[in-house]
């Protein structure tokens, strides 16, 4: 995932490498992400998160539909 | 209580990266834990299965990604604790402060114009920043090509 100062550099960016638009997420949304997901890291009892936690965790931060289910094939109807 | 090779392992990757800002190869890995190098290359391999390590494609005994560590130079470096640790992208850039419950500065760029973007996470939050981040591929997908994701 990369990085924008705006929505309207996301999208020349897709445009340059032919990219679909996908979901934007927030700077609020990543780092909470950043701390559910590695603020054990460095722990004995640290893994990651399986399928069904992720679906949670992406919905506890906003992001729902089949982009971000771990388990969807139907994720590119969506989009 | 005795912990099983995968996580000695484990432990001693991330003990290693947090210390020095730099991946350990699978022999400093066997010399730190008292294992052969052998053992340390089969476990890798299995912590890959885990999704919490990428071995160095073409080479086994070296590791790419110790996620949110990269072991290679990267965009999103993440300046913290007086050293510079790379992460694999914008997720993992804001990783290694909240791993190393740390306050950090990552002097990124929008991807399209190079322009800088400096996030900052500061007592425990993330500084508010004007950016927004995309992610290409599906969660569905991102392991099929994980360094590429």
């Amino acid at each position: 995932m990369l990085l924008f100062r705006s929505e309207e550099m996301v999208g020349r960016w897709c445009q340059a490498h032919q990219v679909p638009w996908r979901p934007l997420v927030t700077l609020d949304q990543l780092w909470q992400l950043a701390v559910i997901w590695y603020a054990n890291r460095l722990t004995a009892e640290s893994r990651r998160p399986a399928a069904d936690e992720m679906a949670s965790v992406f919905a506890a931060v906003g992001l729902e539909g089949p982009f971000w289910d771990p388990k969807a094939d139907t994720w590119r109807s969506a989009i | 209580m005795s912990l099983d090779l995968d996580t000695t392992v484990k432990l001693a990757i991330y003990t290693t990266i947090a210390e020095t800002a730099a991946a350990p190869t699978a022999v400093a890995v066997a010399q730190r834990i008292g294992a052969a190098p052998q053992q340390v290359e089969a476990a890798f391999t299995r912590l890959y299965e885990k999704r919490l390590l990428v071995p160095e494609p073409g080479d086994p005994s070296r590791i790419r990604m110790a996620p949110p560590f990269s072991g290679v130079p990267t965009a999103f470096p993440v300046e913290t604790r007086g050293k510079r640790y790379y992460a694999n992208c914008a997720w993992d850039a804001l990783g290694i402060p909240a791993a190393l419950h740390e306050d950090a500065v990552i002097p990124a760029a929008d991807a399209f114009t190079g322009e800088r973007i400096t996030l900052e996470v500061k007592a425990g939050r993330a500084v508010p920043q004007e950016c927004v981040i995309h992610f290409a591929v599906p969660a569905a997908r991102w392991w099929e090509d994980i360094i590429y994701t």
